[in-house]
């Protein structure tokens, strides 16, 4: 479905008679200061991290506020109690523990007067099988190549996906959020399509695996449909669903990790 | 049966206001080299200012006078008027062969006097377009199109360059019903809409309402586009075409017995895939991408009471690249349609109408395999009958039984592809309608037209229905059998329209009508994509409502060659339908649970200004309005403009015609952008930037606008063959539309983000067409 509309557009903006781009000045609003929670429990047996800071306009540089003082603890339906401590500013770890499957986390933020709170539940672990590389669908005269990633969908059960590549250890400016409506049991071969980094042979490309519940899927999801909006029937872009409540900007994911590595030739 | 009732005391409540014996005069209209039927022609008594009547979409009329001597005046655009004097002693047929006026000379328009038929019918918020016009208008690529020249009319929006969906009065693009022959077409668009399934070769009549609306139109809130194709030419074989830059046309037409039955054959195929073979890309060049389309229609007078005609349209766009994947999508309409003379006050026409549109979605990469199709399909029963009760009562009334079957996708996929088989289960329904509307004219001065139409759903099983909550949680769940009754729902639609005459040049005209609609689009993907899903109004949608009040000042000049008209309306909408985050339409069983509803308004003024005659014609329309949506779910609950807000839309079009052999036009537009929403910040998400939105819609895109010239050449005249040639530019003085605004990290500042504009047509784009008649 994906390739589908990302063919769709691509035809549409690249084929047409006289397709141009350039950068433009756009007068856009001052949205600024909004809390900010990234919080994420992984099953590696390691320093968990929860970040916090705030949002800046748009014509900002990309430097983010971070927001130090708060309070952070995430707590299992198994009793257990994770205290989370600052360092960076705005960096808050915990001791090193590994996130089980199965286990229902909850993050509690306590800061400026307000508590948030998001729980997530770590699925179970689908095996990162391989990833390959092909020639790209488009531009493909010059070398570019395209990157798959192949696991086994586990039946009977919704599965979530989302994927993170870095080529040559820069990370690709692109969200790769997948479930199983369509392919549920099935030996998957997923293509991570975008068009923001050109992969080519000699190129070190590493792919992160996480098994991620619904809630934390539908996050993902919503932003990596937002990077393929038209000007006119385009899905309007909002802010993504979050888990966490009283609403704020990011998520909490307790997920399970998995990366391989291939050089591309 | 209570409509049934009521109708039948209307009948005899008008019936009861003939005062005295009256004579029928009826017949047909017809264009005397061709033959074909024309619609909308006036009819009118010279020596009685009230009295008069038009030809109904089979080119029939039939008018009421008293006896005595008078002179009727047979008069349509483009066409020398004649005026027949008769002596009205009992009911007579005259059928009348206009002639169409050769040159615009202006002797010849000076003795057809123009008529005032904007001033002086009832009927508000219609446009017609008259071909002769469309075909002047210059256009992308010089493929001239009925949709994207009803966007140079007020009211009428362009949903964006190079795109053939449109809006009208502030309604969303699927609140527009569009017919070809009676049959809805519900993806009008070729090429990701960069054409329309129109081909005008095989157009004879286009009518736009937006308001107003006449009571036997109905199931969509915003207007309805009634094309109708042409007959074919009853007296002659004649073959005419065109080759162009990306497409060809041919047609075909002539009588099947003379005089009595003709028939028209008409296709056009494109090959935009030549821009693909020049392209430097492998994948590119090995792909296909095209569409063609057919149109035919046959028609056969048994007698002057009865005929038979037989249209069909056939239209496809295939694309495909080459070994990764392919989509074809499409329509498909017949209309069986017999009209039956009663009498000389009563005609009837019966209609058997078939509609399809389906899409494929293909992935050819065996590791990705999967096949994805969808399609509604329709079959409509329609009785619609006119009655002349008096000369100054004119009835409509019918019935209309239509069936709608929807298949919402199926996938079926292979043993060594990611995906699985799946499929969504079938949606049945009926959607039927009746209606009744008179046509009073109380005196010289006041008419009214007025009436209603009552609506229904009836949702069938079999299939399982669920209910859900706001948040999207099964509440309830349900399964029927064949047939069984899941969910109905009755409107009645009223339809008010009242003018007044100051004098034969100007009027004011008002009208409340409510419209409703019961078969929603669902398409949350950019406006390009095939991949259109109806749904049906169910125990989770209700039925779209909108009411709308309407009042203009009708004014003509210099004997009606300038017509101004000035129109205000304003719209409530009910039940309005939005998406929620991340909804993931396409095969998706439960895809009611992904609507969230809401209210709206649209309000606005439109002025228009038009010469309709003489070596220079053209127009000038001018919209001012106001589109607002409101939906709990969105935008904190508060109003937000939508995306078709167009605060201001300006059109002109102008067609001179130097003499014999060269004409030249021009159009110009400027439009306000759509409202769109813009990021107002930025955090940082997984070590990448994300945008942070605040309202809804609160942003726009540049205003765009853009000048095209054309230019027509008639070849020197042979007894045998006329040729001509068209030019054109589109976009003559390069301005860059934006098509596309995007946002991303900066590519020369590091650390900053920058915002990216697309246009697709930021360059002069030339045609040129050779067109050729034998």
């Amino acid at each position: 479905m994906k390739r589908f509309k990302f063919c769709l557009v691509f035809l549409a903006v690249t084929l047409t008679f006289a397709a141009c781009t350039k950068v433009i000045d756009l007068k856009l609003g001052n949205d600024s200061g909004k809390l900010v929670i990234e919080g994420n429990i992984t099953n590696l047996d390691s320093p968990q991290y929860i970040k916090l800071s705030r949002n800046v306009p748009f014509t900002s540089t990309n430097t983010y506020p971070p927001v130090s003082g708060a309070t952070v603890t995430v707590s299992d339906n198994k009793n257990n109690i994770y205290t989370f401590t600052e360092g960076p500013a705005g960096t808050y770890s915990s001791a090193q523990f590994p996130g089980v499957s199965g286990n229902t986390y909850q993050m509690t933020v306590v800061t400026g007067g307000t508590t948030y709170k998001a729980n997530s539940v770590m699925p179970a672990l689908v095996p990162f099988d391989s990833i390959t590389y092909k020639k790209a669908d488009f531009k493909s005269g010059n070398n570019r190549r395209e990157i798959t990633v192949h696991y086994q969908d586990q039946a009977g059960i919704p599965n979530q996906y989302r994927f993170i590549m870095w080529v040559n250890s820069v990370e690709v400016s692109a969200v790769f959020a997948y479930d199983d409506e369509f392919s549920d049991g099935r030996y998957v071969d997923q293509d991570l399509v975008e068009n923001t980094t050109d992969i080519y042979p000699g190129d070190t490309v590493k792919v992160e695996m996480q098994c991620i519940d619904k809630p934390v899927y539908t996050y993902w999801f919503t932003l990596m449909e937002q990077g393929f909006g038209g000007p006119d029937g385009g899905v309007a872009p909002s802010n993504p669903p979050t888990n966490i409540t009283p609403a704020v900007l990011g998520y909490f994911s307790a997920h399970t990790t998995q990366a391989k590595t291939i050089i591309v030739q | 049966m209570r409509f049934v009732l009521v109708c039948l005391s209307l009948l005899f409540f008008a019936g009861s206001l003939l005062a005295q014996k009256k004579i029928i005069i009826s017949g047909t209209i017809e264009d005397k080299a061709t033959g074909e039927k024309l619609i909308g022609a006036t009819i009118k008594i010279k020596e009685l200012t009230k009295s008069g009547t038009t030809t109904n979409n089979y080119g029939f009329y039939s008018l009421a006078v008293p006896a005595g001597n008078f002179t009727l005046v047979y008069s349509y655009v483009g066409y020398n008027t004649v005026e027949t004097p008769i002596s009205a002693a009992a009911d007579q047929v005259i059928d009348i062969r206009l002639d169409q006026q050769k040159e615009l000379s202006e002797i010849v328009i000076r003795s057809n006097k123009p008529n005032n038929d904007n001033v002086a019918s009832p009927q508000m918020g219609e446009e017609r377009l008259n071909m002769a016009q469309v075909n002047n208008v210059p256009v992308l690529l010089g493929e001239k199109d009925i949709l994207k020249t009803i966007t140079l009319l007020p009211g009428i929006e362009s949903a964006g360059e190079g795109n053939t969906g449109y809006y009208v009065r502030g309604g969303a693009s699927d609140q527009n019903l569009i017919l070809l022959d009676e049959a809805t077409v519900y993806n009008a668009s070729h090429f990701f809409g960069f054409f329309s399934t129109f081909n005008s070769d095989a157009i004879k009549d286009v009518s736009i309402y937006k308001g107003g609306m006449p009571a036997e139109y109905g199931g969509r809130l915003s207007s309805v586009l009634d094309v109708k194709m042409l007959d074919g030419n009853n007296k002659d074989y004649t073959v005419e075409g065109g080759l162009g830059l990306i497409s060809s046309r041919l047609k075909v037409e002539g009588p099947i017995v003379k005089d009595k039955g003709s028939f028209m054959l008409s296709a056009r195929r494109t090959y935009i895939d030549v821009f693909l073979h020049a392209s430097s890309d492998s994948t590119l060049k090995g792909s296909s991408l095209y569409f063609y389309d057919i149109n035919a229609k046959a028609n056969y007078h048994f007698d002057d009471k009865n005929a038979l005609y037989v249209s069909g349209y056939f239209g496809k766009d295939v694309l495909e690249l080459k070994s990764i994947f392919g989509t074809l999508w499409g329509n498909s309409t017949g209309t069986i349609r017999f009209n039956h003379i009663f009498n000389n006050r009563l005609f009837s026409n019966t209609s058997l109408v078939y509609s399809n549109y389906n899409y494929t979605i293909e992935d050819f990469q065996s590791t990705n395999y999967f096949k994805a199709t969808s399609q509604i399909n329709d079959v409509n029963f329609k009785e619609d009958l006119q009655y002349s009760l008096s000369n100054t009562h004119t009835l409509k009334f019918g019935l209309n039984v239509l069936h709608h079957t929807i298949a919402p996708g199926t996938i079926t996929t292979n043993s060594t592809s990611s995906f699985n088989d799946v499929s969504v289960e079938e949606r049945y329904g009926y959607e039927n309608a009746a209606y009744l509307s008179d046509e009073w004219r109380l005196n010289s001065r006041i008419t009214f037209l007025y009436g209603f139409r009552l609506s229904s759903l009836f949702l069938l099983g079999p299939g399982t229905f669920k209910t859900y909550d706001a948040a999207g949680n099964v509440l309830s769940s349900a399964t029927y059998s064949s047939g069984a009754l899941v969910k109905d729902y009755f409107n009645l639609e009223p339809r008010f329209t009242a003018s007044y005459l100051f004098s034969d040049e100007s009027s004011v005209k008002a009208s409340y009508n409510r419209n409703t609609q019961n078969i929603h689009l669902l398409n949350n993907s950019t406006s390009s994509s095939p991949a259109d899903l109806y749904v049906m109004s169910s125990n989770n949608i209700k039925p779209e409502i909108a009411d709308q009040v309407s009042t203009g000042y009708f004014r003509n000049f210099s004997e009606n060659t300038y017509e101004f008209s000035a129109e205000v309306y304003y719209k409530w909408l009910q039940n309005q339908i939005d998406y929620k985050d991340g909804a993931q339409l396409i095969v998706n069983p439960d895809v009611e649970s992904l609507l969230t509803y809401g209210s709206g308004r649209a309000y606005g003024v439109e002025l228009f200004l038009k010469k309709k005659y003489g070596k220079f014609n053209g127009w000038i329309g001018y919209t001012l309005s106001r589109t607002e949506l409101k939906f709990a779910a969105i935008n904190d609950g508060n109003y937000f403009p939508a995306t078709q807000d167009r605060t201001n839309d300006l059109s002109v079009v102008g067609i001179y015609q130097l003499n014999e052999r060269w004409s030249f036009s021009s159009d110009f537009i400027y439009a306000t952008g759509n409202a769109v929403t813009f990021p107002t910040g930025k955090y940082e998400i997984g070590g990448l930037t994300t945008f942070s939105y605040s309202e809804r819609n609160g942003y726009r895109m540049p205003s765009s606008n853009r000048l095209d010239i054309g230019a027509t050449l008639e070849g020197k005249k042979h007894k045998k063959y006329h040729s001509s040639w068209t030019f054109g530019i589109y976009n003559v003085y390069a301005h860059r539309d934006p098509y596309l605004i995007t946002f991303r990290d900066s590519k020369t500042v590091p650390n900053t983000t920058e915002a990216v504009e697309t246009s697709i047509f930021a360059t002069r784009i030339p045609s040129v067409t050779w067109n050729f008649k034998f």
